[in-house]
């Protein structure tokens, strides 16, 4: 597997991990707090739409670039 | 609504004679019966992770979850779900690896070749059998409940259930995993089309989201932020209910199967990005849902909304396909996991394959009628009895993680903390020990505590693997 790879790899988990400690912060969910709004929606809703979709994307980026992905085991 | 409903049952209840005489064979084996060969290509393998994940939970349970508790509920299961996916490529694919090394059966029978040590499997399957029951059961309480309500007369609550019961056990013990895997790609799409239909009628009632959200600052503001109305989304919360969501995969049998079954690992990286979307696109509309529950419904009970929204406000078209699809979101769940408690039982079991089998099958059936009677008894909170079921099998994690990953020679100290909490956390559930201490949550410090056990007791009480060498001089 090229070194590169390697790295991308542990750049997508390392972003996986950071997202998922932003959305816990008062960054993502400020308490009683639902401005700004978005297309009508509540701050904390938004946000935490935003960071879903974030780590749904961060997991299609990690298959393109997983250790596993020319496993020779594969049939 | 009756006869558009009949018409609707007898093609779903076709569908899935179909799939369970498609399925059907006459040789039964571990491989085939229990594990459906395990050539799941990656569209089959979306659908039954999720059919097998999003159940009554998501359809009763969420909308009103976002009606009492607000925009937090989105942190709670959609961000939740989100990290899930990520660890299943992460580590679900070490997971696969180890499996097919030791020619999986089951998680319990997994730990067992871990630890080299059949209480450690015991404890793995005393843990599913204790926290999956009561989440089984109240799928089908709830949807019992809910079509006792919608037809009176027509049946008592026992015998919705114990319908509901049969009808699946028909299926699954005829067809096996593969008859399961098919009904849930069924009902899987079933869950989606009535969800948002459902939600874009909701929708349409406002406008658009503006005008929706501009409603709910009206009536209830405190469900456009978080900690929510009653103030449930707290961090410690929604930290606890992320970590307990992302260890389904690999804490859950059910879904551990179904990570395992997988073609090969490119259908499962396919199969994460996809439940990935899935989830998104579920939940979505569930938000609506629970909003117009809000504006319109903000004092009535559960069942009486749930009714209102998804029944009597809906066309008869509609309202028929919704109840179909109520029966099989509870279906499609409860089923994959009674089969998992059989496939459990199988992993520890050592013996001729074919009787074997015949064993599990007969359990299966016990463990079907357990979970009847516990319906019969169980309370009628079924999002937050899922996440204690949740929780209660995310104690196991860190025990099945170190036998993943485990290089070294693996001590029982690990599972038998991992007893001890367990019997700590249902202590709580039971009211003999506060459910926290020092202002923080007893599911969260146990996850903490017996995380750390694993990692000090690994790097510093495990034994290296002697190497092949010494192993040969020994035996000599």
């Amino acid at each position: 597997m090229p070194s590169h790879q390697k790295i991308l790899w542990k750049v997508c988990c390392i972003a996986a991990i950071i997202v998922s400690i932003l959305g816990f912060t008062p960054l993502a969910i400020p308490n009683n707090i639902f401005q700004p709004k978005l297309l009508g929606m509540p701050y904390p809703l938004w946000v935490s739409m935003l960071l879903s979709f974030l780590l749904v994307f961060l997991t299609f980026l990690g298959t393109k670039v997983h250790p596993g992905k020319n496993n020779p085991e594969e049939e | 609504m009756i006869p558009i409903l009949i018409v609707i049952s007898i093609i779903y209840l076709g569908l899935l004679v179909t799939f369970s005489l498609v399925t059907r064979q006459k040789e039964k084996d571990t491989a085939t019966y229990l594990l459906a060969g395990s050539k799941i290509g990656s569209v089959l393998g979306i659908f039954t992770f999720a059919a097998t994940l999003f159940s009554t939970f998501t359809l009763i349970g969420m909308p009103d979850f976002f009606r009492t508790h607000g925009v937090g509920s989105w942190m709670f299961l959609a961000f939740s779900d989100a990290a899930m996916v990520f660890a299943i490529i992460s580590v679900g694919y070490y997971l696969r690896k180890k499996a097919k090394r030791e020619d999986f059966k089951g998680l319990s029978g997994l730990i067992v070749q871990c630890y080299k040590n059949k209480f450690a499997g015991y404890i793995v399957f005393a843990g599913a059998f204790i926290f999956l029951v009561p989440y089984v059961a109240i799928q089908i309480r709830g949807i019992a409940i809910f079509l006792n309500a919608t037809f009176p007369g027509a049946m008592p609550i026992w015998g919705w259930a114990t319908a509901m019961v049969v009808l699946m056990l028909t299926y699954s013990e005829i067809g096996g995993l593969k008859a399961i895997i098919y009904s849930d790609m069924l009902q899987g799409l079933l869950l989606l089309i009535v969800i948002w239909i459902i939600g874009y009628n909701c929708l349409t009632y406002f406008g658009n989201m503006n005008n929706l959200f501009v409603k709910i600052e009206e009536v209830n503001k405190g469900l456009l932020s978080v900690p929510g109305p009653k103030g449930l989304f707290t961090p410690q919360f929604l930290i606890a209910s992320f970590i307990a969501i992302m260890m389904i995969p690999f804490t859950q049998p059910h879904v551990v199967t179904r990570i395992i079954i997988m073609k090969n690992y490119k259908s499962l990286f396919r199969m994460a990005i996809g439940v990935g979307v899935f989830a998104m696109i579920i939940i979505f509309p569930t938000l609506l849902i629970g909003m117009y529950g809000a504006v319109n419904h903000p004092e009535a009970s559960t069942a009486d909304f749930i009714s209102n929204v998804l029944i009597t406000e809906q066309t008869d078209f509609i309202a028929a396909f919704t109840v179909i699809g109520l029966i099989a979101a509870a279906i499609s769940t409860s089923d994959s996991q009674i089969f998992a408690m059989g496939g459990e039982l199988r992993s520890l079991l050592e013996g001729e394959d074919s009787k074997m089998l015949q064993i599990t099958r007969i359990a299966i059936v016990f463990f079907a009628v357990t979970i009847l009677i516990f319906s019969l008894l169980t309370s009628d909170q079924l999002v937050l009895l899922a996440r204690t079921s949740f929780a209660g099998t995310a104690l196991m994690a860190p025990m099945i993680f170190v036998g993943i990953f485990a290089t070294k020679k693996l001590n029982m100290a690990l599972p038998v903390f991992t007893l001890v909490c367990m019997l700590a956390f249902i202590g709580s559930l039971m009211g003999l020990i506060p459910n926290s201490y020092i202002g923080i949550r007893l599911d969260l410090i146990l996850m903490f505590s017996l995380t750390a056990f694993a990692l000090v007791n690994y790097h510093f009480f495990s034994e290296k693997l002697a190497a092949p060498e010494q192993v040969i001089s020994e035996a000599k």
